[in-house]
């Protein structure tokens, strides 16, 4: 059985969680089929079609994730390759599922070329907003693979998770309530627990399936960040395009598509899904470090809770503050999203603070017990350099200077995979594993394979 | 005696328990707040009699054609209700809800009485645009109780075309 530096775990039995994720997905397909024939039987709408046909993206969706969490138990070679077929699928899968949204839904009124421009003008801002959730975890940053993976799921599965589930309670809401407040927290409702829990799950699925890559509660908040971001795309998108479609007639169109752009992919970037759904992401990531399945579970749920809250206290209240048609309304929307949305960021800021102090806490006593162990897998003068990203980023250039980028890449292999050991050291010592010792020896050989080779 | 080093987790997932805590508090908020827009025990069997829903002359403000649901955005159109048909001691209005939720159009809150010489009601189009925007309008005839609306007794939901 191949071994890897990144999976310290070589899987001889196959742990309970990875039943547990299968059946989580296998209700989600399950969900996500339904959902769809009921919005085609249903709902006489182009969405309703559209979603139909919209399985096909998250049939490739799920394929290419399958595809792609295989590779990391496989040899690099093999794993290089099903890496490739996982990001050609997950990528046809995005597209489709634009294309089907935008084809279908918007085109007919938007026109393809503002479907398209839209789906741009996202792009860049989506990619800023994940390059700064990945760099956040500066200790040990997550694969790209995997933050484009939950911000693709965000973006795909999510979104068709919702879909039938809330044009139906808005279907029932308006032919029941009473227009007005109790109509918009009902509203709010809807959107704060079947949005968070279609956005929680892919992060759940992460946390079963890709534990060697989920250690703590800023893994978590990274990942559920990702997801949070994926969905925020698709949202704009379809926002920008329905309100293009909606004011283009009045003259208006681009200016209404333009201020939903700056309200959902600068203001609301971080301010908004990502936000919501790193709470999801915190609470599984505390679950992953507590001892006892009640404490995991209460975590999780308190997780969820705290973005259900969140999301819900935007949509239900928006109103309570009200913008002026004047110069002033531009502060006024600022002013909006700060005190509404700031005090939850601020409070999952608080957490991956909290929570990056601990794990350079941890990694560093790691680190002084390795090079105190003796096995040369870390050297006692490389402990402070591991420990700071600034050093390791410093030492990373002087190797470039002097061997170029071989030497560089190879460095960097080397520091990440002196992370992954004292990771793993600190997960073993809270007695947070499920697999065998020999993982550690492995990836003890595998820094001494690096070190060997950057001497070479 | 040395004390045990504290477990940092336990923090977090402490912190984690505290913001649940404060989630709680804003979800029965908002539960109050539907239970204050929409009290339990308010289904009273009074209907409102809407006559149709009618293309709209604001001129003459008269009504023609059919009973329509849905209207292309450069049409006019207007509910009418028959307020004859409601007990004398209720407070009710009318009122026209676009798409985005904003009200485009309403008569009251007043007894039917007061309200038997405005049996048209019109959605306006909103100011500085030329046509009524897209989407489903949901025209509703409320009752009222303590100043809030707290039933609907009559409701019509019409579509603007694109």
């Amino acid at each position: 059985m191949a071994l890897s530096a990144r999976a310290a775990n070589p899987r001889q039995r196959r742990p309970p969680r990875y039943a547990i994720a299968i059946g989580i997905a296998v209700a989600l397909v399950l969900v996500l089929v339904a959902s769809s024939i009921l919005n085609y039987v249903y709902l006489d709408t182009v969405a309703g079609r559209t979603s139909l046909y919209g399985l096909l993206a998250v049939a490739l969706t799920a394929l290419g994730t399958f595809i792609g969490v295989r590779g990391f138990d496989r040899d690099p070679e093999q794993r290089r390759k099903d890496f490739i077929r996982a990001g050609v699928l997950l990528g046809l899968a995005a597209l489709l599922w634009l294309l089907l949204i935008d084809v279908f839904i918007f085109t007919g009124a938007a026109g393809p070329t503002v479907a398209v421009i839209c789906a741009l003008a996202c792009l860049p801002t989506t990619a800023f907003g994940l390059w700064v959730v990945r760099r956040i975890d500066r200790n040990e940053k997550e694969p790209w693979r995997l933050v484009l993976v939950a911000a693709a799921w965000g973006a795909v599965v999510a979104t068709s998770l919702v879909i039938w589930a809330e044009s139906l309670w808005q279907l029932i809401a308006i032919r029941t309530l009473v227009p007005g407040p109790g109509l918009d927290v009902s509203t709010a409702f809807s959107a704060g627990i079947l949005e968070e829990l279609a956005k929680g799950s892919a992060v759940v699925l992460l946390f079963l399936v890709m534990r060697d890559e989920f250690d703590d509660v800023v893994d978590g908040i990274v990942y559920g960040a990702a997801v949070g971001l994926g969905f925020n795309f698709m949202e704009s998108v379809s926002y920008m395009t329905n309100l293009y479609a909606i004011f283009q007639p009045e003259g208006v169109g681009s200016y209404a598509a333009g201020f939903q752009w700056y309200a959902r992919q600068v203001l609301g970037l971080f301010f908004g899904h990502a936000t919501y759904t790193a709470f999801v992401g915190a609470g599984i990531g505390i679950a992953r470090q507590l001892p006892g399945t009640r404490k995991k579970l209460i975590a999780i749920a308190a997780g969820f809770l705290v973005a259900i809250a969140a999301h819900f206290s935007w949509d239900a209240w928006l109103t309570l503050f009200p913008i002026e048609k004047t110069a002033i309304g531009i502060l006024e929307i600022h002013l909006r999203t700060l005190i509404m949305t700031g005090p939850f960021t601020a409070a999952v800021l608080a957490l991956l603070l909290l929570g990056l102090h601990i794990e350079s806490q941890a990694l560093g006593d790691q680190f002084r017990k390795e090079a105190t162990r003796g096995s040369g897998a870390i050297m006692p003068a490389e402990v402070s350099i591991l420990m700071s990203p600034w050093r390791r980023f410093q030492q990373r250039m002087r190797a470039l200077s002097r061997g170029g980028l071989r030497a560089y890449f190879l460095l960097a292999r080397l520091q990440t995979a002196q992370i992954d050991l004292a990771m793993e050291g600190w997960h073993r010592e809270r007695q947070e594993v499920d697999t065998p010792l020999e993982a550690e020896e492995e990836l003890r050989r595998q820094v001494a394979a690096l070190r060997q080779q950057l001497a070479a | 005696m040395v004390a045990a080093p504290v477990d940092q987790v336990r923090t977090l997932y402490r912190t984690l328990l505290v913001y649940a805590a404060v989630s709680i508090l804003i979800l029965v908020a908002g539960l109050a707040e539907f239970a204050y827009f929409e009290p339990p025990g308010q289904h009273t069997g009074l209907k409102a009699t809407i006559t149709g829903v009618f293309q709209y002359d604001p001129a003459s403000n008269t009504t023609a054609g059919p009973d329509r649901n849905s209207f292309p955005r450069s049409m006019l159109f207007a509910a009418v209700v028959d307020w004859s048909s409601l007990p004398k001691n209720v407070v009710v209005d009318a009122r026209w809800y676009d798409a985005f939720g904003n009200v485009v159009g309403s008569v009251g809150p007043a007894t039917p009485d007061k309200l038997a010489s405005q049996t048209i009601i019109p959605v306006r189009v909103p100011p500085g645009f030329q046509h009524n925007l897209p989407g489903h309008y949901i025209f509703v005839v409320e009752r009222y109780e303590g100043g809030v609306p707290v039933e609907v007794i009559g409701r019509r939901v019409v579509l603007v075309e694109r």
